[in-house]
């Protein structure tokens, strides 16, 4: 029996975990490269999960293209956040709050556009698959592998593009040292581009995910973004390795905290989490203290 | 062929003040040109502004008969401005093979970034050594060395070295410097700023000495030796 | 500005605020300047921890929440007037933010913004997810905090038996004296020493901290000072409108504030309260068209920081320094 159950919460925390590293790492490498907290990054979840929606159900394409449209428009919309607002702002000495405020705006933006597209009541997510498979005596749905094989996958990619290839090199290195990355030939601005579209995108793809379990709705995206941000705090900003590994586990807390508390209040021990762990390391259990030069 | 690094009538500075005042400078397209000059006068901002990093800059630069004013940093990379930069801004948590790859970053660099790996490493076989290490973790002079030998994978035309000897302990400094003297005799063009005048001048063809954002004196290494009053007024002796 | 000018700026608006209601004596019109005046007292102070002190804090609202419900929960619980309830419950409110406060001491930046949004957070849902009933009295199943519908029927300001027909006007100029006591004060703490300390923290860290400027301690002030009129006001907005629910912590009421701050100039002493004018105004204009309104706000808000990131009294005053 407890053996069931240890497996329930470790099926459904993995799942959990999953989808929220994907929406974490996007937050992570935008603060890791530009400096810059995304409060639109529930409003992209939003549109990733409608887009998806929209595709399969208005548009009647097959699920592969579902997840396409809403990669698409995440990857769009980080595009349209650095072109439209983000490369004004570099230059401002206090950009690191003056684009927090922004992007505020930009999240009502958002929101209020799903609203007005779509309606304010909650849908059912069509990018669904049917079935379940026996782990010993407990079921898990299909959806659940899915969504872990998925998240697992576009890991997997984004580690490969930050490691492995030039222009992931370049992300790096922009992040590390802004300047000497320029004096390599690198053209930040066009990775402050790629980096919020991949982030966009990333962040979609966590829409539908998570939509798939819960519905859709306009304001779906500002309970997972709040949780992405825990992560963030608790891996050290801009830490995306360290977020991978604090979005598993987190997820797996979450799934014992709700079984053990019930769903009220697992978000709310959560959230207590991350004010103690503030508190206790101010840069995060994995961030290193910034040293203030004068 | 003439051509080189041309200056004429750059002012450059932060904010509202300029801290160069109308250089004229020209950089043969051979050789070791050095600057020289007490700190905080202006050395940096120069290479800074040759290679785009000043957002206040007026005048002209002109690499090869190429104007490079107006353009933008990543592009005077590509036009062959190859700015090894003050202290060391190594990429630090990134492997000494990944900074290397990041010095051949743009595209014509990167298709022969290979033979050019092969060269650095025949140069400074230390770099070969440490490839898989991180950056943060090498000493100060490896970390020198990794910034010089990131500049060289870049392939440039000319190469803008800040202060090769900063902080660094004699025997490291030699070991630089002795890099710098390879790097001269097999035909590419250094301009070199420092504070420290001993080691560079043994060097430099030609020596220009800028105090208060204007070249105040210009000769050749042998002439500066010669004139022991201006070490004496600008470095104090 | 010279405090000649500040006083005339001064003087000048408030005559204007005391005549509008005798003027038109409309109800609704009444209603909606006295709730400008309270979210023109809150951004004000807001102003004093993100303008003045450079604390990015998104908990002031979620102040403005703790004076509310203090304010609501002392009259529901222990049938006190509201007019004791009121100052008790900003004291209260004071001691929530040095708390809050102490938790930031610490951090950078950024992870303020998201300390302070997490503590609104909790705040939000304790209220919301706590649906045991706490007393069953009245209207039957009620949670100690009142849960999702909130708290009503704790009492009044007493205006009615009062002024009859006007007793908005009383409301009115109750929180037209909040707003220009919170003016003054930020006004005083703005040129006062508490000021001084930040800017010199802000231009020059290091100078600052070699004459033994202590970020710390000018920071707990901060946060201890501005909160006072934050809880005022939100246990006036309680007061005001006789319940209180836990709307005061939607991000949308959030959102408008901020917007208030940046329209106005972010760091001025006018430029929040401005900005409070403005957007009520232009809340009012948008009214028929609802459904956009959130959409402008929104990119108001974006143009704003983009084009004029010091909102439009720093734009009076570059133009003054230009023509200087």
């Amino acid at each position: 029996m407890t053996l069931d159950i240890l497996t329930q919460i470790i099926a459904s925390g993995l799942t959990l975990g999953a989808m929220y590293a994907v929406s974490t790492v996007g937050l992570s490498l935008v603060w890791g490269s530009l400096g810059m907290l995304n409060l639109a990054h529930g409003g992209l979840m939003a549109f990733g999960g409608y887009s998806a929606y929209y595709a399969m159900g208005a548009l009647g394409l097959p699920l592969p293209a579902g997840l396409l449209a809403a990669i698409l428009m995440g990857g769009l919309l980080g595009a349209l956040t650095y072109h439209g607002a983000v490369r004004f702002m570099l230059r401002q000495k206090a950009f690191e709050t003056n684009v927090v405020i922004a992007t505020v705006g930009l999240a009502f933006v958002l929101e209020n556009a799903v609203l007005k597209l779509f309606g304010a009541q909650a849908q059912r997510q069509p990018l669904q698959v049917e079935g379940a498979i026996q782990v010993g005596n407990v079921v898990v749905p299909l959806q659940n592998i899915l969504i872990l094989a998925t998240a697992l996958l576009l890991m997997l990619l984004v580690a490969l593009l930050l490691k492995k290839s030039r222009i992931g090199r370049a992300v790096r290195a922009t992040a590390m040292n802004r300047e000497a990355a320029q004096l390599m030939g690198v053209r930040v601005g066009q990775i402050y581009a790629l980096v919020l579209m991949l982030a966009g995108a990333l962040a979609a793809v966590s829409g539908v995910m998570i939509s798939s379990l819960t519905g859709l709705s306009p304001g779906m995206g500002a309970d997972p973004m709040l949780k992405a941000f825990i992560i963030c705090v608790v891996a050290g900003l801009g830490n995306v390795y360290g977020a991978v590994s604090a979005a598993l586990a987190l997820g797996l807390i979450e799934a014992l905290a709700q079984f053990v508390l019930g769903v009220r209040f697992g978000f709310a021990t959560l959230l207590l989490i991350v004010i103690v762990v503030l508190i206790w390391r101010p840069n995060g259990l994995f961030g290193r203290q910034q040293v203030t030069r004068l | 062929m003439s051509g080189g690094l041309e200056m004429a009538n750059l002012s450059a500075g932060y904010l509202g003040r300029d801290v160069l005042h109308e250089l004229s400078l020209s950089v043969p397209a051979e050789g070791l040109t050095a600057i020289i000059g007490p700190n905080g006068h202006g050395k940096t901002t120069l290479l800074r502004a040759i290679s785009g990093l000043v957002p206040r800059c007026s005048g002209a630069i002109t690499l090869d008969g190429r104007p490079l004013q107006g353009l933008r940093p990543d592009a005077r990379v590509a036009a062959g401005v190859v700015h090894v930069p003050q202290g060391d801004m190594v990429f630090a948590e990134m492997t000494v093979l990944d900074n290397l790859l990041m010095g051949a970053y743009l595209p014509a660099a990167a298709r022969s970034a290979k033979e050019r790996l092969e060269e650095v490493f025949a140069l400074l076989p230390k770099l070969a050594e440490r490839r898989g290490q991180i950056a943060s973790t090498l000493s100060g002079g490896e970390r020198r060395m990794l910034g010089i030998g990131r500049g060289l994978m870049a392939d440039g035309r000319v190469i803008l070295l800040d202060e090769p000897s900063l902080g660094l302990a004699p025997i490291v400094i030699e070991q630089i410097y002795a890099l710098i003297a390879q790097l001269k005799n097999s035909g590419r063009t250094l301009l070199v700023v420092e504070e420290n005048a001993a080691r560079v001048v043994e060097l430099a063809e030609a020596i220009h000495l800028l105090d208060d954002g204007r070249f105040v004196w210009s000769g050749a290494g042998a002439e500066l030796m010669a004139r022991p009053e201006i070490l004496e007024t600008y470095f104090g002796g | 500005m010279s405090w000649r000018g500040h006083l005339i700026v001064g003087l000048l608006s408030l005559a204007i605020a005391v005549a509008l209601p005798f003027v038109f004596n409309i109800n609704y019109l009444v209603t909606q300047v006295t709730l400008a005046f309270i979210y023109g007292t809150v951004v004000t102070q807001w102003n004093l921890v993100y303008g003045v002190a450079g604390i990015f804090s998104l908990a002031q609202m979620a102040l403005f929440a703790v004076g509310a419900y203090a304010a609501a929960m002392l009259g529901f619980y222990f049938g006190w007037s509201l007019w004791i309830a009121m100052p008790v419950a900003a004291l209260i409110t004071v001691v929530v933010s040095v708390l809050i406060g102490l938790a930031c001491l610490r951090l950078r930046g950024p992870y303020v913004a998201l300390l302070t949004l997490a503590i609104a957070q909790v705040l939000y849902l304790v209220i919301v997810n706590d649906t045991d009933c706490y007393t069953t009295e009245g209207s039957g199943c009620l949670p100690f905090f009142g849960g999702v519908r909130g708290l009503t029927r704790f009492g009044e300001l007493g205006f009615r038996e009062w002024l009859g027909e006007d007793w908005r006007l009383g409301n009115y100029f109750v929180a037209l004296a909040l707003l220009a006591l919170a003016l003054i004060f930020s006004a005083v703490i703005m040129r006062g020493p508490l000021g001084l300390a930040f800017r010199a923290l802000r231009d020059n860290p290091g100078l600052a901290r070699s004459r033994g400027i202590s970020r710390f301690k000018y920071q707990i002030w901060v946060f201890a000072l501005s909160a006072f009129f934050t809880g005022l006001a939100g246990a006036f907005y309680a007061a005001n409108y006789e319940s209180i629910g836990p709307t005061v912590f939607s991000f949308s009421l959030l959102l408008f504030l901020i917007a208030m701050m940046t329209v106005g100039g972010i760091g001025t002493l006018w430029g929040p309260l401005l900005g409070a004018i403005l957007l009520m105004g232009t809340d009012e204009v948008l009214r028929d068209y609802q459904e956009w309104r959130d959409i402008g706000l929104g990119l108001l808000l974006v143009f704003f920081v983009i084009l004029l990131p010091q909102g439009l009294v720093g734009l009076i005053n570059w133009r003054r320094e230009r023509v200087d």
